[in-house]
């Protein structure tokens, strides 16, 4: 599991956050470290899609991103495909 | 480690740069950097450079409201200058139809620099099919106070009262549906919706 675009999604998932405090997050949570290209890579393509926006920050000049509505549905389906694979591949298991 | 940073960020092209270099900078100041990040950055310009689309302005406030006669549009936009600042620019524009005439009050301001407002009025009449022409006086209440008076002979689109309604109409819809004025103007864009 290291989509980029998955990654930042789940990350965001959890409240807004900046670029560093997402690599962090994503290392945490899924064991990967997200190179600075590969993560704005994926910022930059979420961002024109409408999966995520940035948002004002208040604190300092690095610039926090937000899950959006159409993004949170893009990642709930995602998961739901994901959870339907892990599923299947239990059950196959179980009966090899 | 700026310098670094700085030298990384400029490999991205100009536009992906306008939009996202200060925060990148930013990001790689602190993410302690080693090798392999260097070449993820590297490898990551070099594909944003093959698929780069052009950064356009990002609204990031924008509210529409029918009013008697009429509409307001109010509008907060950030756009991207080449240095890779941003500058935003606030707007209230509001157009009232009078029947024969028109009145139009635009009022708007960049960065910290002072308002300017602009009051429009005109009057209706139909030359060249489509085409509406005016005797438009406009009024320009300038920073030092005075008030300018020019009158012109302005020609409009007609079609652009279809325009603009159509495009009311799909960002009043895409509020209640819950999206930010920036992806209603993003899906806008994309979509080939304007009359002809």
């Amino acid at each position: 599991m290291s989509d980029p675009v998955l990654l930042v999604l789940a990350s965001l998932a959890e409240g807004d956050k900046h670029g560093y405090a997402m690599m962090e997050d994503i290392q945490r949570f899924a064991g990967v470290r997200l190179g600075p290209g590969t993560l704005y890579g994926a910022i930059t393509r979420l961002e024109q899609r409408g999966w995520i926006r940035a948002v004002k920050s208040s604190e300092d000049r690095r610039q926090p991103y937000a899950l959006t509505a159409n993004g949170r549905r893009h990642l709930e389906e995602k998961l739901a495909g994901l959870n339907q694979i892990v599923k299947t591949a239990q059950t196959r298991l179980r009966h090899a | 480690m700026k310098h670094l940073a700085r030298w990384l960020a400029r490999l991205y092209p100009r536009d992906w740069r306008a939009r996202y270099a200060r925060e990148f900078e930013l990001l790689l100041e602190d993410a302690n950097l080693q090798w392999r990040d260097v070449l993820d950055v590297l490898w990551s310009a070099l594909e944003t450079r093959m698929n780069a689309t052009p950064v356009g302005p990002r609204i990031l406030n924008l509210a529409s409201r029918d009013v008697p006669g009429g509409y307001e549009l109010e509008t907060e936009v950030e756009y991207p200058l080449e240095d890779g600042r941003v500058r935003q620019v606030r707007g209230f524009c509001r157009e009232i139809d009078l029947g024969d005439s028109y009145v139009i009050l635009n009022h708007w301001s960049r960065g910290g620099e002072p308002a300017q407002t602009v009051l429009i009025f005109g009057k209706k009449g139909e030359v060249d099919g489509d085409y509406r022409t005016y005797e438009t006086e406009m009024l320009l209440l300038q920073i030092d106070g005075t008030v300018r008076r020019t009158e012109q002979t302005v020609k409009t689109y007609l079609k652009w009262d279809a325009i603009r309604a159509g495009l009311r109409e799909k960002y009043r819809n895409g509020m209640q549906a819950g999206l930010t004025p920036d992806e209603i103007h993003r899906r806008i864009q994309t979509a080939d919706h304007l009359p002809r």
